[in-house]
């Protein structure tokens, strides 16, 4: 196997960490309440922006855009929910889809009027430099995204399976009426899930802003990829969406060297719909 | 001596009118419809260009004493040719798509009446907006859409300013070739574009222009726009090590390409960036330091000091708080120039009258914004004058290193990058 | 008597809209424009609002209707209007291939799966050079003949846009008080049980995918008469699907003239606020239309129509 190989099969590892971060906030919600956000791609936009403010406002680094990003898009995802989120749920699935997307329009050019058009990107000398280790050279950014990602997506998925809250969480998921009849408040466990999914995707933003660039259309593609890698690993599943996003990754990675990468998208999405098929409910979904 | 009095009172009473008339007459603005994509993706460069047509609204309106000496439309006061008539911009967004350009350009020639159009960027958006205003007879000048097929309608009242694809082809060879002759490898050549219809048109027009010129294009990667991750791409080219790389790319594939190659550590020995997202200033300001010595394909370049390109990017760097013109916004401002001199020479608001001036267009090399040869149009409303300039970025500036007519430095080759 | 007076009125009112903007192009083409957007959405509406699979993808059969009708015209020089049929067969097909694998899957994940293959579809689009590739493919830039639709006035538009609308809600009206509208309604509701008491819920899903994307292929081959050009983007894009969902959203999917109410709002919404608030180039715009949106979502999730319904048991005490 060529050494180029590897370093590509590396770097699609890495990409897939990412995407795995940025998807979990996605399936938690999607699993406890059967919502899916079409917001979801600005979120993590907006998560972008919050760690480019810390830079321009106070020279921050990770060390406080991370921390920052993860309490303000909480903020943003409690906010929905209490304003928007609990009332269409109430509605059809429709209405998921129109107000989510209503809301990924309002967040998306919001962001256009405060800050702009243009791209912005943070400069190389925050996480710092690149170095090689067995031949595959890893950039910085990148390496710590992918781990950080990877140690957040395992920790929300000890939260949910481990822990009281994390139970309280699951029981309002499966049937919020027998939940709020043993004790447990369903609103509340909502707003919680809410909130820590928007922690991780903010989290996300926050780490990705050091190696690919912020504008207020960013979220689109984003939205895209989350969108795919929660439907492949498995609606509710953390570690699925895990699994999913490294498979996905390299896949992408892969087939952008083999054969071009135009059609690493239709790889994906052929794999996508070929695993939707044979296993409807993804990786690692409820059957 | 009563009579003569009430006739001269009578006749005075009618002059005075006539004056007064005839300077309320001078005063209605000429309103001239703007249309660019001001949201969506491509809202950086239509912004800028947005911008750059107002500095040309200000010099003809507000004048400019330096500007003046050269160019006799930015005496200020309006358009002479029209008793002072003030230029009124009414500026549109295109949102990125061809429905909304085509709506918006209807409103803007039937509900506001404009004389003439500009715009629109994008060369889908421009055909489709351009279809509407020659359907009502109304002037529409392209400053920048590079599409072939634009100027094979068979319209009569659409204007082309910009060289196309096959111009740039033709430049890119010609420098090329010259370099070999100076002793530099040039034996093989990666070009790496965009998948949409800019990165395909212009690639694809480069190969076949390449090809009857003898130039080996040995690697042709294309890849999606807006891509998340370029790491792939970048690896491929590192394994074939090509002599020449050229980029065809927006603004955030260009950042993206130039984070990952130095991440990477890969840079050729010629590599070459067609102007777009390279030349965008966003793209500049935060990314010179990495690609010192990178070659670009621009139609606009500060030039001389005192030369018409120099003030207008003072101008417009007053207004933008500092960003300089580009390749995009040079362009946008010689065509609302050229627009402006035809709209002069027309001496009125008819659309037919700015047609019939607008086809006369004889602008020369010196009174350029534009590194032009000039602005004359052919039957099909092409510029045949138009040209390109190739720049080297050096210390966070593009800077113009050929043809040497228009050169204020040398090529400085290797590429160096970071 | 009052309700005959009602609709008559209305009637008119819709007939003689273009004679009475006739002295402004721009309202007279945004009656048009909702029209087009009307056709969209209830076509979409047949699979997505009738039988509940709501697709976020059916700008692939709206971009075979748009591709049809510009390649007849490249490639034969034929008016683009006769790829119209070509293009709803072809989507009839399309729709029987993707439908019969995603069909099977059930609610988001169905809607993940047709967002899938329309992006899918969008980027293959790119790599085709008959269809123009990435720079898409241009109509006819003048007029040759009356039947290449291409009218400098939007009110033939209108009135064809009309035709089409009418027929279609026609047919949709037809469906639901017919055998098939039951089936659909059972589906919708409670997909096990209606198979428990014997509806083939895959065929009767499959026949309502085909005839709405039949209808949105329709509506692609309008769009191309009217506009002249299409690329990937405007064609597959998918922006396009998720209009054509949330207009019948708001308006009320599954309701008649849910997606005509829908349109009534939108259109008119998105292109006069570009127009006063779009020159700033801030983005306004839609920052209006998202929180527009949003509020409808919130207070009315199933769409504005369902005022009326709550009219209407309020009236029955």
């Amino acid at each position: 196997m060529s050494m180029t190989l590897v370093q590509v099969v590396v770097s699609g590892l890495l990409l897939g960490a990412v995407y795995a971060l940025f998807s979990s906030g996605l399936t938690l919600i999607w699993g406890m309440m059967n919502v899916v956000n079409f917001a979801h791609g600005d979120f993590v936009m907006l998560g972008m922006y919050s760690a480019v403010m810390v830079w321009t406002a106070l020279g921050g680094g990770p060390f406080a855009a991370v921390p920052i990003a993860a309490m303000m898009i909480a903020t943003l995802g409690v906010a929905s929910y209490f304003l928007l989120v609990r009332h269409i749920m109430k509605g059809p699935m429709l209405a998921q889809i129109l107000g989510t997307f209503g809301l990924a329009l309002f967040l998306r050019y919001a962001a256009f009027w405060t800050f702009g058009a243009n791209f912005k990107t943070l400069p190389d000398t925050i996480v710092g430099g690149s170095f090689v280790l067995g031949g595959i050279r890893f950039e910085g950014s990148r390496v710590l995204a992918g781990v950080m990602g990877l140690a957040i997506t395992l920790l929300l998925h000890l939260i949910l399976t481990r822990t009281a809250i994390g139970s309280r969480m699951l029981a309002v998921s499966e049937d919020a009426t027998a939940a709020q009849l043993m004790g447990i408040r369903p609103q509340r466990m909502q707003a919680l899930a809410w909130a820590m999914a928007g922690a991780a995707t903010g989290i996300a933003g926050a780490l990705i802003a050091n190696f690919f660039y912020t504008s207020p259309t960013v979220g689109e593609t984003l939205a895209i990829v989350a969108f795919v890698t929660v439907s492949f690993g498995g609606f509710g599943s953390v570690l699925g969406a895990l699994v999913a996003g490294l498979i996905i990754g390299v896949v992408e990675s892969v087939s952008a060297y083999a054969i071009g990468p135009v059609y690493k998208d239709v790889v994906v999405y052929i794999l996508f719909v070929l695993v939707l098929w044979f296993r409807p409910q993804g990786l690692m979904g409820k059957a | 001596m009563a009579g003569i009095t009430r006739r001269t009172m009578a006749a005075a009473t009618a002059l005075v009118a006539l004056g007064l008339a005839g300077n309320a007459a001078a005063q209605a603005p000429v309103k001239i419809g703007v249309v660019y994509p001001l949201s969506g993706n491509a809202a950086s460069a239509g912004n800028y260009e947005k911008m750059a047509i107002e500095v040309g609204a200000e010099i003809v309106n507000d004048g400019n004493a330096d500007l003046a000496k050269i160019l006799p439309i930015a005496k200020g006061g309006g358009l002479a040719g029209l008793k002072g008539a003030k230029i009124q911009l009414v500026i549109a967004d295109n949102q990125g798509t061809p429905a909304a350009g085509q709506n918006q350009t209807l409103r803007l020639i039937t509900e506001e009446k404009v004389v003439a159009v500009i715009g629109a960027y994008q060369s889908g958006i421009t055909l489709t907006a351009s279809a509407i205003a020659e359907r009502h007879g109304i002037p529409f000048v392209n400053p920048e859409s590079v599409a072939s097929n634009l100027t094979e309608r068979g319209f009569k009242f659409f204007f082309r300013v910009t060289p196309v694809a096959a111009d740039f082809a033709k430049a890119y060879s010609t420098f090329l070739k010259e370099q070999k002759a100076a002793g530099r490898k040039v034996d093989s050549i990666a070009i790496v574009h965009e998948n949409t219809e800019y990165g395909n048109s212009v690639s694809s027009v480069i190969g076949e222009v390449f090809k009857t010129d003898g130039l080996n294009v040995t690697q042709k990667i294309s890849y999606s726009a807006n891509s998340t991750d370029v790491q792939p791409q970048v690896l491929q080219m590192k394994e074939k090590n090509p002599d020449v790389v050229i980029f065809i790319s927006y603004t955030s594939d260009a950042i993206l390409y130039t984070k990952t190659m130095k991440e990477l550590n890969w840079k050729p020995a010629i590599m070459i960036a067609d102007d777009a997202g390279f030349n965008d200033p966003a793209f500049v300001k935060s990314m010179a330091p990495l690609v010192e010595g990178l070659i670009s394909r621009t139609s606009f370049a500060a030039g001389k000091p005192g030369s018409v390109a120099a003030i207008c990017d003072a101008l417009y760097k007053k207004k933008t708080n500092g960003d300089g013109l580009d390749d995009v916004s040079g362009r946008g401002l010689q065509g609302f120039l050229v627009l402006a001199d035809a709209i002069n020479r027309a001496g009125s608001t008819e659309p037919e009258k700015i047609r019939a001036a607008l086809a006369a267009t004889d602008l020369k090399k010196e009174a350029m914004v534009a590194g032009y040869d000039g602005v004359k149009f052919d039957a099909k409303g092409q510029n045949i004058l138009a040209s390109s300039i190739i720049t080297q970025m050096r210390g966070g500036q593009y800077v113009p290193v050929w043809p040497k007519a228009n050169a204020t430095g040398e090529v400085a080759l290797p590429y160096k990058g970071w | 008597m009052k309700r005959w007076l009602f609709w008559g009125a209305l009637g008119v009112l819709v007939l003689a809209y273009p004679l009475l903007t006739a002295d402004s192009a721009v309202y007279q083409r945004l009656g048009a424009l909702v029209l087009l957007a009307a056709i969209g959405a209830s076509a979409w509406n047949i699979v997505g609002g009738y039988a509940g699979q709501v697709s976020v993808g059916h700008a692939i059969f709206f971009g075979f209707g748009a591709y049809a009708s510009v390649v007849v015209y490249t490639h034969f020089e034929w008016p683009p209007i006769a790829g119209a049929p070509i293009g709803m067969l072809l989507s009839v097909l399309v729709a029987a291939v993707i439908g019969v694998p995603t069909l099977r899957l059930s609610g988001h994940y169905f809607s993940m799966a047709t967002i899938a293959v329309g992006e899918l579809v969008r980027v293959l689009s790119s790599t085709s050079d008959y269809i123009g590739g990435a720079q898409g493919l241009g109509g006819p830039a003048m007029p040759r003949s009356v039947f290449d639709l291409s009218f400098l006035s939007a009110a033939p538009f209108y009135y064809i846009f009309l035709a089409v609308l009418v027929l279609l809600l026609g047919l949709t009206w037809w469906i639901e008080r017919g055998r098939m509208g039951f089936y659909l309604r059972a589906i919708k509701d409670s997909e096990r049980a209606a198979r428990s008491l014997g509806v083939s819920a895959g065929r009767y899903k499959l026949y309502a995918y085909m005839l709405s994307g039949a209808f949105a292929s329709l509506a692609g081959s309008l769009y191309l008469c009217m506009f002249g050009f299409v690329d990937p983007e405007s064609g597959f894009g998918i922006l396009i699907s998720v209009k054509m969902v949330v207009m019948a959203a708001l308006g009320g999917a599954g309701q008649l003239f849910g997606p005509l109410v829908g349109a009534l709002i939108l259109v008119p919404l998105e292109e006069l606020s570009n127009s006063y608030l779009g020159g700033q180039g801030a983005g306004l715009t839609f920052v209006v239309y998202g929180a527009i949106i949003v509020i409808i979502a919130r207070f009315l999730p199933s769409g504005l129509l369902s005022l009326l319904d709550r009219r209407k048991v309020r009236r029955a005490d």
